[in-house]
């Protein structure tokens, strides 16, 4: 799984200490940043796969969720009671509430590291579509020459046979024209090498595909667990 | 120099006359047609051309090819095609077949064979390969 960046967002230091040590304590520890609502421009703060918003000042916790980017996944770890949370429920129904009560950290670490599985298995199937996509336009590529060569080959055919008919006889020509006619036939051989070449086409696009494939799923391998 | 592929016939005079070996060349494209009548006509055989797949049989019959060069890609009917039929005619099915094709993989090869073919030959060929196709044959 690729290194995760977590932003712990709130104005309690000792959730943040807490929640940082708990994580850390972890096997795999994401990357975290810690910073208060009067520190937060979300412009500033590098990309992060989990947002975990923790106590804010009152009337803050409406501003920084509006201005959280909304492709974030998103913890809220307020208590039950905040005034600003019940109307919030209903403005962001996607949003994972954990109510700070006795197990806060534990209950918000395991959704975090399911929020975060989620992330990384969303990032993958992006960049599995990406490949599909890509690979589909070298198939597409791949498809044309092919039918191509049958054309090439045909056109090679004719160049290289009368290449030859004329030098079986070449006390009709001139030096200058024998010498340019064997220029012709040397390039269409030439070509000839090359369209050899396209012939494994079929074969290199398939190992290449499998060579992808293999890639992603390398790349999407398990996760380690909880320790 | 046209090589030595004559056979020696007797006509009703009691003469002895040269009898080229005749090829018929089946290939959609005209040129291609017209290219490989010239190399054979070149070695001394006698190159019978025909651009229309369906008219293969009729034409057998009429000419009586000692060896028959065959396009695979065709419209109507592709060289395959027609190769299995000739191989399943028992009046046709002694001549030699040689598929001249751009179809070049080791699996064409395979069907080529399994559709009964003497000969393959890939496009493009030299007249040394084609010649040589031939003369096993003829």
């Amino acid at each position: 799984m690729r290194h995760a960046n977590v932003l712990i967002l709130t104005d309690e230091a000792e959730f943040a200490r807490l929640l940082t040590a708990c994580w850390q304590a972890e096997r795999q520890a994401p990357s975290i940043t810690v910073i208060s609502s009067e520190l937060w421009r979300s412009q500033d703060v590098p990309r992060h796969d989990l947002v975990v918003v923790g106590p804010l000042r009152e009337g803050k916790l409406t501003n920084v969720l509006s201005s959280l980017d909304p492709a974030s996944a998103a913890i809220l770890c307020v208590p039950a009671d905040s005034r600003e949370f019940g109307p919030l429920r209903a403005k962001y129904p996607r949003l994972v509430h954990i109510p700070l009560r006795e197990d806060w950290a534990q209950t918000l670490l395991l959704v975090a590291g399911e929020s975060l599985r989620r992330a990384e298995a969303l990032r993958l199937a992006r960049q599995a579509e990406r490949s599909a996509a890509k690979n589909e336009n070298h198939a597409t590529l791949g498809r044309y020459m092919l039918e191509m060569k049958h054309s090439v080959n045909n056109a090679l055919t004719s160049m290289l046979g009368n290449a030859e008919l004329l030098l079986l006889e070449p006390g009709q020509l001139s030096s200058q024209s024998l010498a340019q006619i064997k220029t012709i036939h040397s390039m269409a051989l030439r070509i000839n090498e090359v369209m050899q070449r396209f012939s494994s086409l079929d074969t290199e696009m398939r190992e290449a595909e499998n060579a992808s494939q293999g890639e992603t799923v390398e790349t999407s391998g398990p996760v380690s667990g909880r320790r | 120099m046209a090589a030595d592929v004559h056979l020696w016939a007797m006509d009703k005079y009691g003469e002895s006359t040269a009898v080229q070996k005749k090829v018929l060349i089946i290939d959609d494209s005209p040129s291609q047609v017209k290219l490989m009548q010239t190399l054979l006509e070149k070695e001394g055989y006698w190159p019978v051309g025909l651009s229309d797949p369906k008219q293969v049989e009729k034409t057998i019959a009429l000419e009586h090819p000692n060896v028959i060069l065959l396009d695979v890609v065709m419209p109507d009917r592709n060289g395959f095609q027609i190769c299995r039929d000739l191989k399943g005619n028992a009046e046709f099915n002694m001549i030699p077949v040689i598929l001249v094709t751009s179809k070049d993989t080791a699996s064409d090869r395979y069907w080529g064979e399994q559709q009964g073919a003497d000969g393959y030959v890939t496009k493009p060929f030299t007249r040394e390969e084609l010649i040589r196709a031939v003369r096993r044959f003829a």
